[in-house]
Parts: structure tokens; sequence; C-alpha cells
């Protein structure tokens, strides 16, 4: 499995044919990922997985771009709000494909890490959004409900905001960089090859 | 299933070129952050809402504006209650108080929520998204990013209707998609790790098919309709522009609004 590990530099640019064509699947994989979790009534959105697996597969700039074409398809179709957390998506794929690149998705364990990490990430690209926007609140019933109690308490609006988002973004991502993961292990170790542009390791198997 | 909310029509609103309807939705929403007056904010919401109304497509915005009322009721009851700068009760029941301060600073929130999505419906209800892409592919978005655009648009609607057919497929091997919580989690993996993998092992087919149809040519290509921008467009883009200008002149120059 060593060439789910080690892949080459994290940072090439692999815009090939297969890796633009990436982009709009893995969008709809975050829209399919959001509709399951909907009706199956999950509380959490799990909208990121598709731009997960583009940054685990093809590294950190398809994944950024698959995240910003998200949320700027939705954002000219049917959720006008979501043009605005265009950041954090980029962030988001970034954040995933380098450190999937650099070996942090061998086993469960490192991917759960990695989910935390994003999730803080994103928590922390989506704060100064919110502050901005809305006063720091979220529009998450939970979140907001915290951000109340804080608020109520002379706690600082930045800090309120930022775990206002921290506790609806860390379990989210955690539980989609985690899905992401076992997808990811169970897809055929060729195509694998074939997004991170390195032949000579489907040669070698 | 149509992942877009465009409204077909073909009055004066719809004739207008794709980039003079993003020239006009990103002035007012820059209007809104720029100008903090209450009134102004009505105005710029009113002028959105009139040309939405002269498209006709107010009422297929309803649905939006109602879905965002819970979000802008929020803001009321948050802020009325713990905005740092409440000093004058404004509404008392009990121990619990709504502050004069808080509220106006909720229905600050509320009018920018509503102008941002009011000023982006113009560009969704009434500009065709294949349009809006071609009108970017022609002021030098590259190509392979624009078949990047338009190919979400039809890979959303396929994929959605797949997950109908696992949906059914899972559940008559005796899936459980209802229940306990933990029950509805251990459904998820089933349903998404087909529909995924199938998803992505077809990208490699698409790719042969698109280069063999020269995809990776780097010629500009040329384009299936003619751009017609009609002349009181270009009017209403200096308008929008000259609006946009006098906002940030009196916000900053003058220390007005």
């Amino acid at each position: 499995m060593s060439d789910k590990e080690k892949r080459g530099n994290p940072w090439a640019l692999r815009f090939t044919t297969l890796g633009i064509v990436l982009i709009p699947v893995a969008v709809g994989i975050n829209y399919v990922g959001k509709l399951f979790a909907s009706v199956l009534k999950l509380p959490l959105w799990l909208d990121s997985i598709g731009t997960i697996l583009a940054g685990m597969l093809a590294g950190p700039w398809i994944g950024a771009i698959s995240g910003a074409v998200n949320n700027a398809i939705f954002g000219i179709t049917v959720d006008p709000i979501s043009f605005w957390y265009l950041i954090t998506s980029i962030a988001i794929g970034l954040v995933v494909g380098y450190f999937a690149f650099t070996g942090w998705v061998s086993n469960i364990g490192r991917a759960a890490v990695l989910g935390i990490i994003v999730g803080a990430v994103a928590a922390v690209v989506s704060t100064p959004i919110n502050v901005i926007l809305w006063q720091g609140q979220t529009g998450n019933v939970w979140g907001d409900a915290l951000y109340t109690v804080l608020v109520g308490n002379n706690w600082p609006v930045w800090l309120a905001s930022f775990l206002d988002e921290v506790v609806v973004d860390i379990p989210d991502k955690l539980a989609s960089v985690i899905i992401g993961f076992l997808i990811f292990k169970a897809l055929p170790n060729r195509l694998v090859g074939l997004f991170s542009g390195s032949g000579k390791d489907v040669e070698s198997i | 299933m149509r992942l877009s909310l465009y409204v077909e029509g073909d009055g004066w609103v719809h004739r207008l070129d794709p980039l003079t309807k993003v020239i006009i939705a990103v002035s007012a929403i820059a209007l809104t952050f720029i100008l903090t007056n209450l009134v102004a904010n009505g105005a710029i919401l009113f002028v959105s809402l009139a040309l939405l109304t002269a498209a006709g497509a107010l009422r297929r915005a309803l649905p939006v504006f109602a879905g965002a009322l819970l979000l802008a009721l929020t803001f009321f009851i948050i802020q009325g209650l713990v905005y740092p700068g409440n000093r004058t009760v404004a509404v008392a029941a009990g121990p619990v108080a709504l502050y004069r301060e808080g509220l106006l600073v909720g229905l600050h929130l509320a009018l920018r929520l509503y102008n941002i999505l009011s000023a982006t419906l113009i560009i969704v209800l009434v500009t065709h998204p294949t349009h809006l892409v071609e009108a970017l592919v022609r002021r030098g978005l590259s190509p392979r990013f624009g078949y990047v655009l338009m190919a979400v648009l039809q890979i959303i609607p396929t994929m959605a209707d797949q997950t109908k057919a696992i949906m059914d497929a899972q559940r008559s091997r005796g899936m459980e998609t209802e229940g306990k919580l933990w029950t509805r989690i251990k459904a998820f993996i089933p349903l998404m790790g087909p529909l995924v993998t199938s998803s992505l092992i077809s990208t490699e087919e698409r790719a042969l098919a698109l280069e063999v149809r020269g995809f990776g040519d780097n010629a500009r290509p040329t384009f299936l309709r003619e751009e017609h921008i009609p002349g009181y467009g270009i009017v209403l883009r200096w308008i929008a522009l000259a609006a946009l200008v006098s906002g940030i002149v009196m916000r900053w120059g003058f220390g007005w609004l």
C-alpha cells in the first residue's frame, strides 16, 4: 500500500484532463453526501466529502478548486449564502490535499487526527466571515445557542463566534474525513495512481 | 430534477446580458456593506425587489426569502438579548429583556441578509447558468474551467437520480434507513460507497472521451450563440457603478449615512 502513502510532491500541479474531470464529480459527491445526510436525518452536514476525496486523490490544488467550484455553483443556483463560505471550502481542499500527500491517510487513526485539523481550520476561516456578515452568528441552532450564552456572559464576540463554529465544524469534518478515508481506501490502486499522476506505481504493482 | 432556480422569461430584465446583471448584483451587495444607514439599506432592497418583480421572478424568490426567515428571526432574538452595546430595554418579560440597540443591530443584519439574497437572486433567477458561464468564457475564463462549471450543472441531477436507485437497492437487501441514530449512521457508508466509487471510476472514461474530442487543445473556442448587449444594459451598468462610487464617497468622503 506504500503507493497510497508517499505519492510525490504535494504541491505539484495535477491539472491533467483526469484531474479536471474529477472536479465536477467531487462537487456531485458533496451534493449527494448532503442529500443522504438529510434523508437519514443525520445531525451533520456531510457536504464536503467530495472536496475531501478530491484533495486525497489529486492533491491540494484540485481539492481547493473543487471546494471553490462547489460553493460558487451553489451560490449562483440554489443557495446564495454559500458563495460567502467559498474560502472555507478552498481551505478544506488545500489542507486535506497537503496532508494526504504527506502520509496522513495511511491509517484510520491518522485520518481522525486529520479530520480534527480540518474542522479546526474550517472554523478558523469561517469565523471572520461570520463576524463580518452576521455579527458572529452561524445559523446553526446548537452553535447559536452556545453563542448566546457566551456573549450573554460577556465573552468577546470573536471567541463566542469561533466556539459557535467549532462545535458544529469539528464533528462534521471529523465524520467527513473518516468517510472520505474509508471510500479512498476501498478504491482500486490503479485509479489512485492515475489521479496522483504517478504512472510508475501502477506498473510496479 | 433541475439544479437551477432559473425562471423562463423574455422581459427587459431577462434580455440584459449576464455581465450587466453581475455588475448590478455586486454593486448592490457592496453597497449594503458600505452604507450603515437603515433607510439606505431599505432603499437597496427596494431596488433589488423591483428588478425581481419586473422580471416576473418575485414569486419564485418567495420560497428562498421564507427559508431565510428563521435565520433573520434569530438575529433579532440573539442580538436583542446579548449584543454587547445593549443599554435601553425595549421589551421585558420577567428576567428576560430585549434591548433596543440589539434589536436595531438585528434589523440591520436581517436587511443585509435579504439584500444579499435578493441581489444574488437577480443573477440566479433571471440568468440561465449556461449563458453566465458562456459570458465568462468570452471574457477570458479558461474554456476548460467553463467545462467544469457546466459539467457540475449536469452531473448533480444525474447523481441525485442515482441516489434513489441505490436507496431502493440497499433497502431491498434489508438495510435499515430509519430508527436509532446509530442505525442511520451505519446506513450512510453503504449508500455513499457505491455511488462515489462508480462515479470516480467513470471519470477515467470521461477524461479519455474528452481528450479525443480536443479538450487539451489550447485554441480559443468559437461560440454557438451571439452575445447581444442591449443599449439600456450599458446605461444600467453605469448607474450601478455610479451608485457604488457615490456610496463610497458619502460614507468615507463626507461621513454621511
